[in-house]
């Protein structure tokens, strides 16, 4: 078998694949102009995003814990990622691989543990820890 | 992974334990002072230990990193320099209106990058070292945004730094990635693997190209200079000490380690880009500087020239065999030494004076008329650092240079030669300026004082920028030691 042969054997599911995900979109996109009633009106021609209004001023305020929460979920979904490379070669890598996962788990704890301490994990406004404060206080 | 390699690793191993430590203390004792000691004496520790392993046989530790001499020696430089850094920040944050304690962790692991960066043999390191030391550095260089005292410069720097690292950091990524392309492995010796279909070597010259601009972004070399005077004169200026001193020795360590040390043949490929640049960062860079009027801009500048002189060192190590090789790979990594003891010590001076009055932080020199007779020692210190940047006999600057000129007359490289002394006597005209400015009559009459420890860390630079150029012997021995 030829190299060029070979190629074409590895490759044709995936460009069966292509080809198959560009018959779904052209399906997709036709079939309700074909079989959907039309009607016109302002609000039909809006884009529909989660039923929001999509437009208005773009100068708006953004509660900050949901940035927090973000990054939180990206740092320690990574975690995750890593641990799994390492889970499915745990055997293969013995216990030079655990130590290493162990220290990587550590150093992640040690981090969980500031952002604990800094309060970056209570998500309550100002103003409600004031108003819990006050609570407390009374 | 035997018990060798890792006691060799040590320094890094200390370094990376820092940030750890302080990430725990930091969660329930807040302390300024115990917080810069344990940065302090860590960052010492690592480098007395890559010091004092000076001689041992080159160990290997995973394919990713190689501790040899090379990386003891630049590794060691490096991280005294942060020491530098965290000693001299100390004063610089106490009078700050900004949360002090997560600098060092900053500092730390931005140290530790470049120690990676340093002692990298695998493409994989280097990027990994890279991007630790950079954004510790987008952190730091903005670290004083919520301050009164200079919020807007120190924002700007920070989007600055951060926008260009990024996108030089993409450009060296692609690079690296056509690399692999062609070779087929990620090791800096070009290892082209022997399986498999391969790309032509058009992919190599267009990845060492990338790989290149990537690396002079962090060197600032003209043209990819644009950043550095912004973000030097924005940033605090104990970062910006540690832009100028660790970031170009480590960054050009690594360039060593590519361009001269691996097999492959980069140097061939790049050399006439790498020379262009080398005449541009010489002759713009110091005309750039002329009428400049900010202290730290005209240092900003003034680090794009010298970052151009040690272009030579490159060019001649391609067109000579081994011995010249040794040469160059010696006076480059002189240069490299020479020129973060100065730029140290002139930084140091910068931030004792920020740290007690702040106008000196956006670094206007007319703030700075008179201050001989208003505070000695800081003006000495300042003054002296300016005569080793330009070069002078009897500081360390001069041997930096000699050594350059030495290896551009050994090399014929008559063209950079004859630019190298051209921007020397351009950047004679705006260091003695200074050192004018500083003699004047003083304006007003603002006593400053100093504390001990500012006392202290001042001495040791100028000691070691002075001993650099009065008694350089046992430097140079203990540099060709490394370098064989």
């Amino acid at each position: 078998m030829t190299y060029g042969e070979e190629l074409i054997r590895h490759i044709w599911p995936l460009a069966l694949f292509l080809v198959m995900v560009g018959g779904l979109i052209v399906l997709m996109l036709t079939l309700p102009a074909l079989l959907g009633g039309k009607r016109v009106s302002r609000a039909v021609n809006e884009p529909y995003e989660c039923g929001i209004v999509p437009v208005g001023s773009t100068h708006f305020r953004m509660p900050i814990p949901f940035y927090l929460f973000a990054i939180f979920f990206v740092i320690f979904d990574l975690e995750v990622v890593f641990l799994f490379a390492w889970a499915v070669a745990v055997k293969e890598t013995g216990w030079l691989g655990f130590t290493e996962a162990l220290i990587f788990i550590l150093i992640l704890f040690a981090a969980l543990i500031y952002l604990w301490r800094l309060g970056a994990l209570d998500w309550r406004t100002s103003r409600q820890k004031l108003d819990l404060r006050n609570l407390d206080a009374r | 992974m035997n018990w060798l390699a890792l006691t060799s690793l040590m320094p890094l191993l200390l370094v990376a334990s820092i940030s750890v430590i302080l990430l725990l203390l930091l969660a329930f004792i807040r302390d300024h002072k115990l917080t810069c000691w344990i940065t302090c004496l860590g960052l010492a520790m690592a480098a007395f230990w890559a010091f004092a392993d000076m001689g041992d046989a080159p160990q290997q530790v995973t394919p990713l990193l190689i501790m040899d001499d090379f990386s003891r020696l630049l590794g060691g430089t490096v991280l005294l320099v942060s020491l530098a850094c965290g000693w001299m920040s100390y004063t610089y944050l106490e009078t700050a209106d900004e949360i002090r304690e997560e600098y060092y962790i900053l500092l730390s692991l931005a140290a530790l990058g470049a120690c990676v960066l340093v002692a990298s043999n695998h493409f994989a390191s280097m990027f990994i070292g890279l991007e630790l030391m950079s954004v510790s550095l987008f952190a730091m260089v903005g670290y004083m945004a919520h301050s009164k005292q200079q919020a807007n410069m120190t924002l700007e720097a920070g989007v600055k730094y951060m926008v260009l690292s990024g996108v030089s950091s993409s450009f060296l990524l692609f690079g690296v990635a056509l690399i692999y392309a062609y070779a087929g492995n990620l090791n800096i010796d070009l290892l082209v693997a022997a399986e498999g279909p391969r790309l032509q070597s058009g992919y190599l010259v267009i990845g060492s190209a990338l790989l290149l601009v990537g690396v002079a972004f962090k060197m600032s070399w003209i043209p990819f200079h644009m950043w550095t005077p912004d973000v030097y004169q924005g940033a605090p200026a104990p970062v910006t000490g540690f832009l100028a001193g660790a970031v170009k020795v480590a960054v050009f360590a690594f360039a060593m380690r590519w361009l001269m040390m691996a097999q492959g043949g980069y140097l061939d490929l790049l050399l006439l880009g790498l020379t262009v640049m080398a005449v541009l960062s010489m002759v713009v860079g110091n005309l750039l500087a002329l009428r400049q009027n900010n202290l730290k801009r005209l240092l900003g500048y003034s680090s794009i020239a010298h970052m151009g002189y040690i272009i030579v060192t490159l060019a001649a190590s391609a067109t000579l065999g081994a011995a010249a090789l040794s040469t160059a790979l010696e006076a480059a990594a002189i240069y490299l030494i020479t020129y973060a003891s100065m730029t140290m010590l002139a930084f140091a001076v910068i931030s004792q004076l920020a740290a007690q009055d702040r106008r000196f932080e956006s670094g206007t020199l007319a703030h700075y008329q008179g201050l001989l007779y208003q505070q000695p020692l800081l003006a000495g210190a300042l003054m002296l650092a300016m005569l080793a940047l330009a070069g002078m006999p009897l500081t360390a600057g001069f041997i930096g240079k000699y050594y350059l000129v030495l290896v551009a007359v050994d090399s014929q490289l008559w063209l950079l030669l004859s630019l190298l002394v051209l921007g020397s006597s351009l950047g004679l005209y705006y260091y003695l300026r200074v050192i004018l400015v500083l003699c004047k009559t003083p304006v007003g009459d603002s006593r400053l004082t100093l504390g001990a420890s500012e006392k202290l860390l001042l001495t040791l630079l100028v000691a070691v920028t002075l001993w650099l150029g009065l008694y350089p012997t046992p430097a140079i021995q203990w540099v060709q030691l490394a370098i064989q």
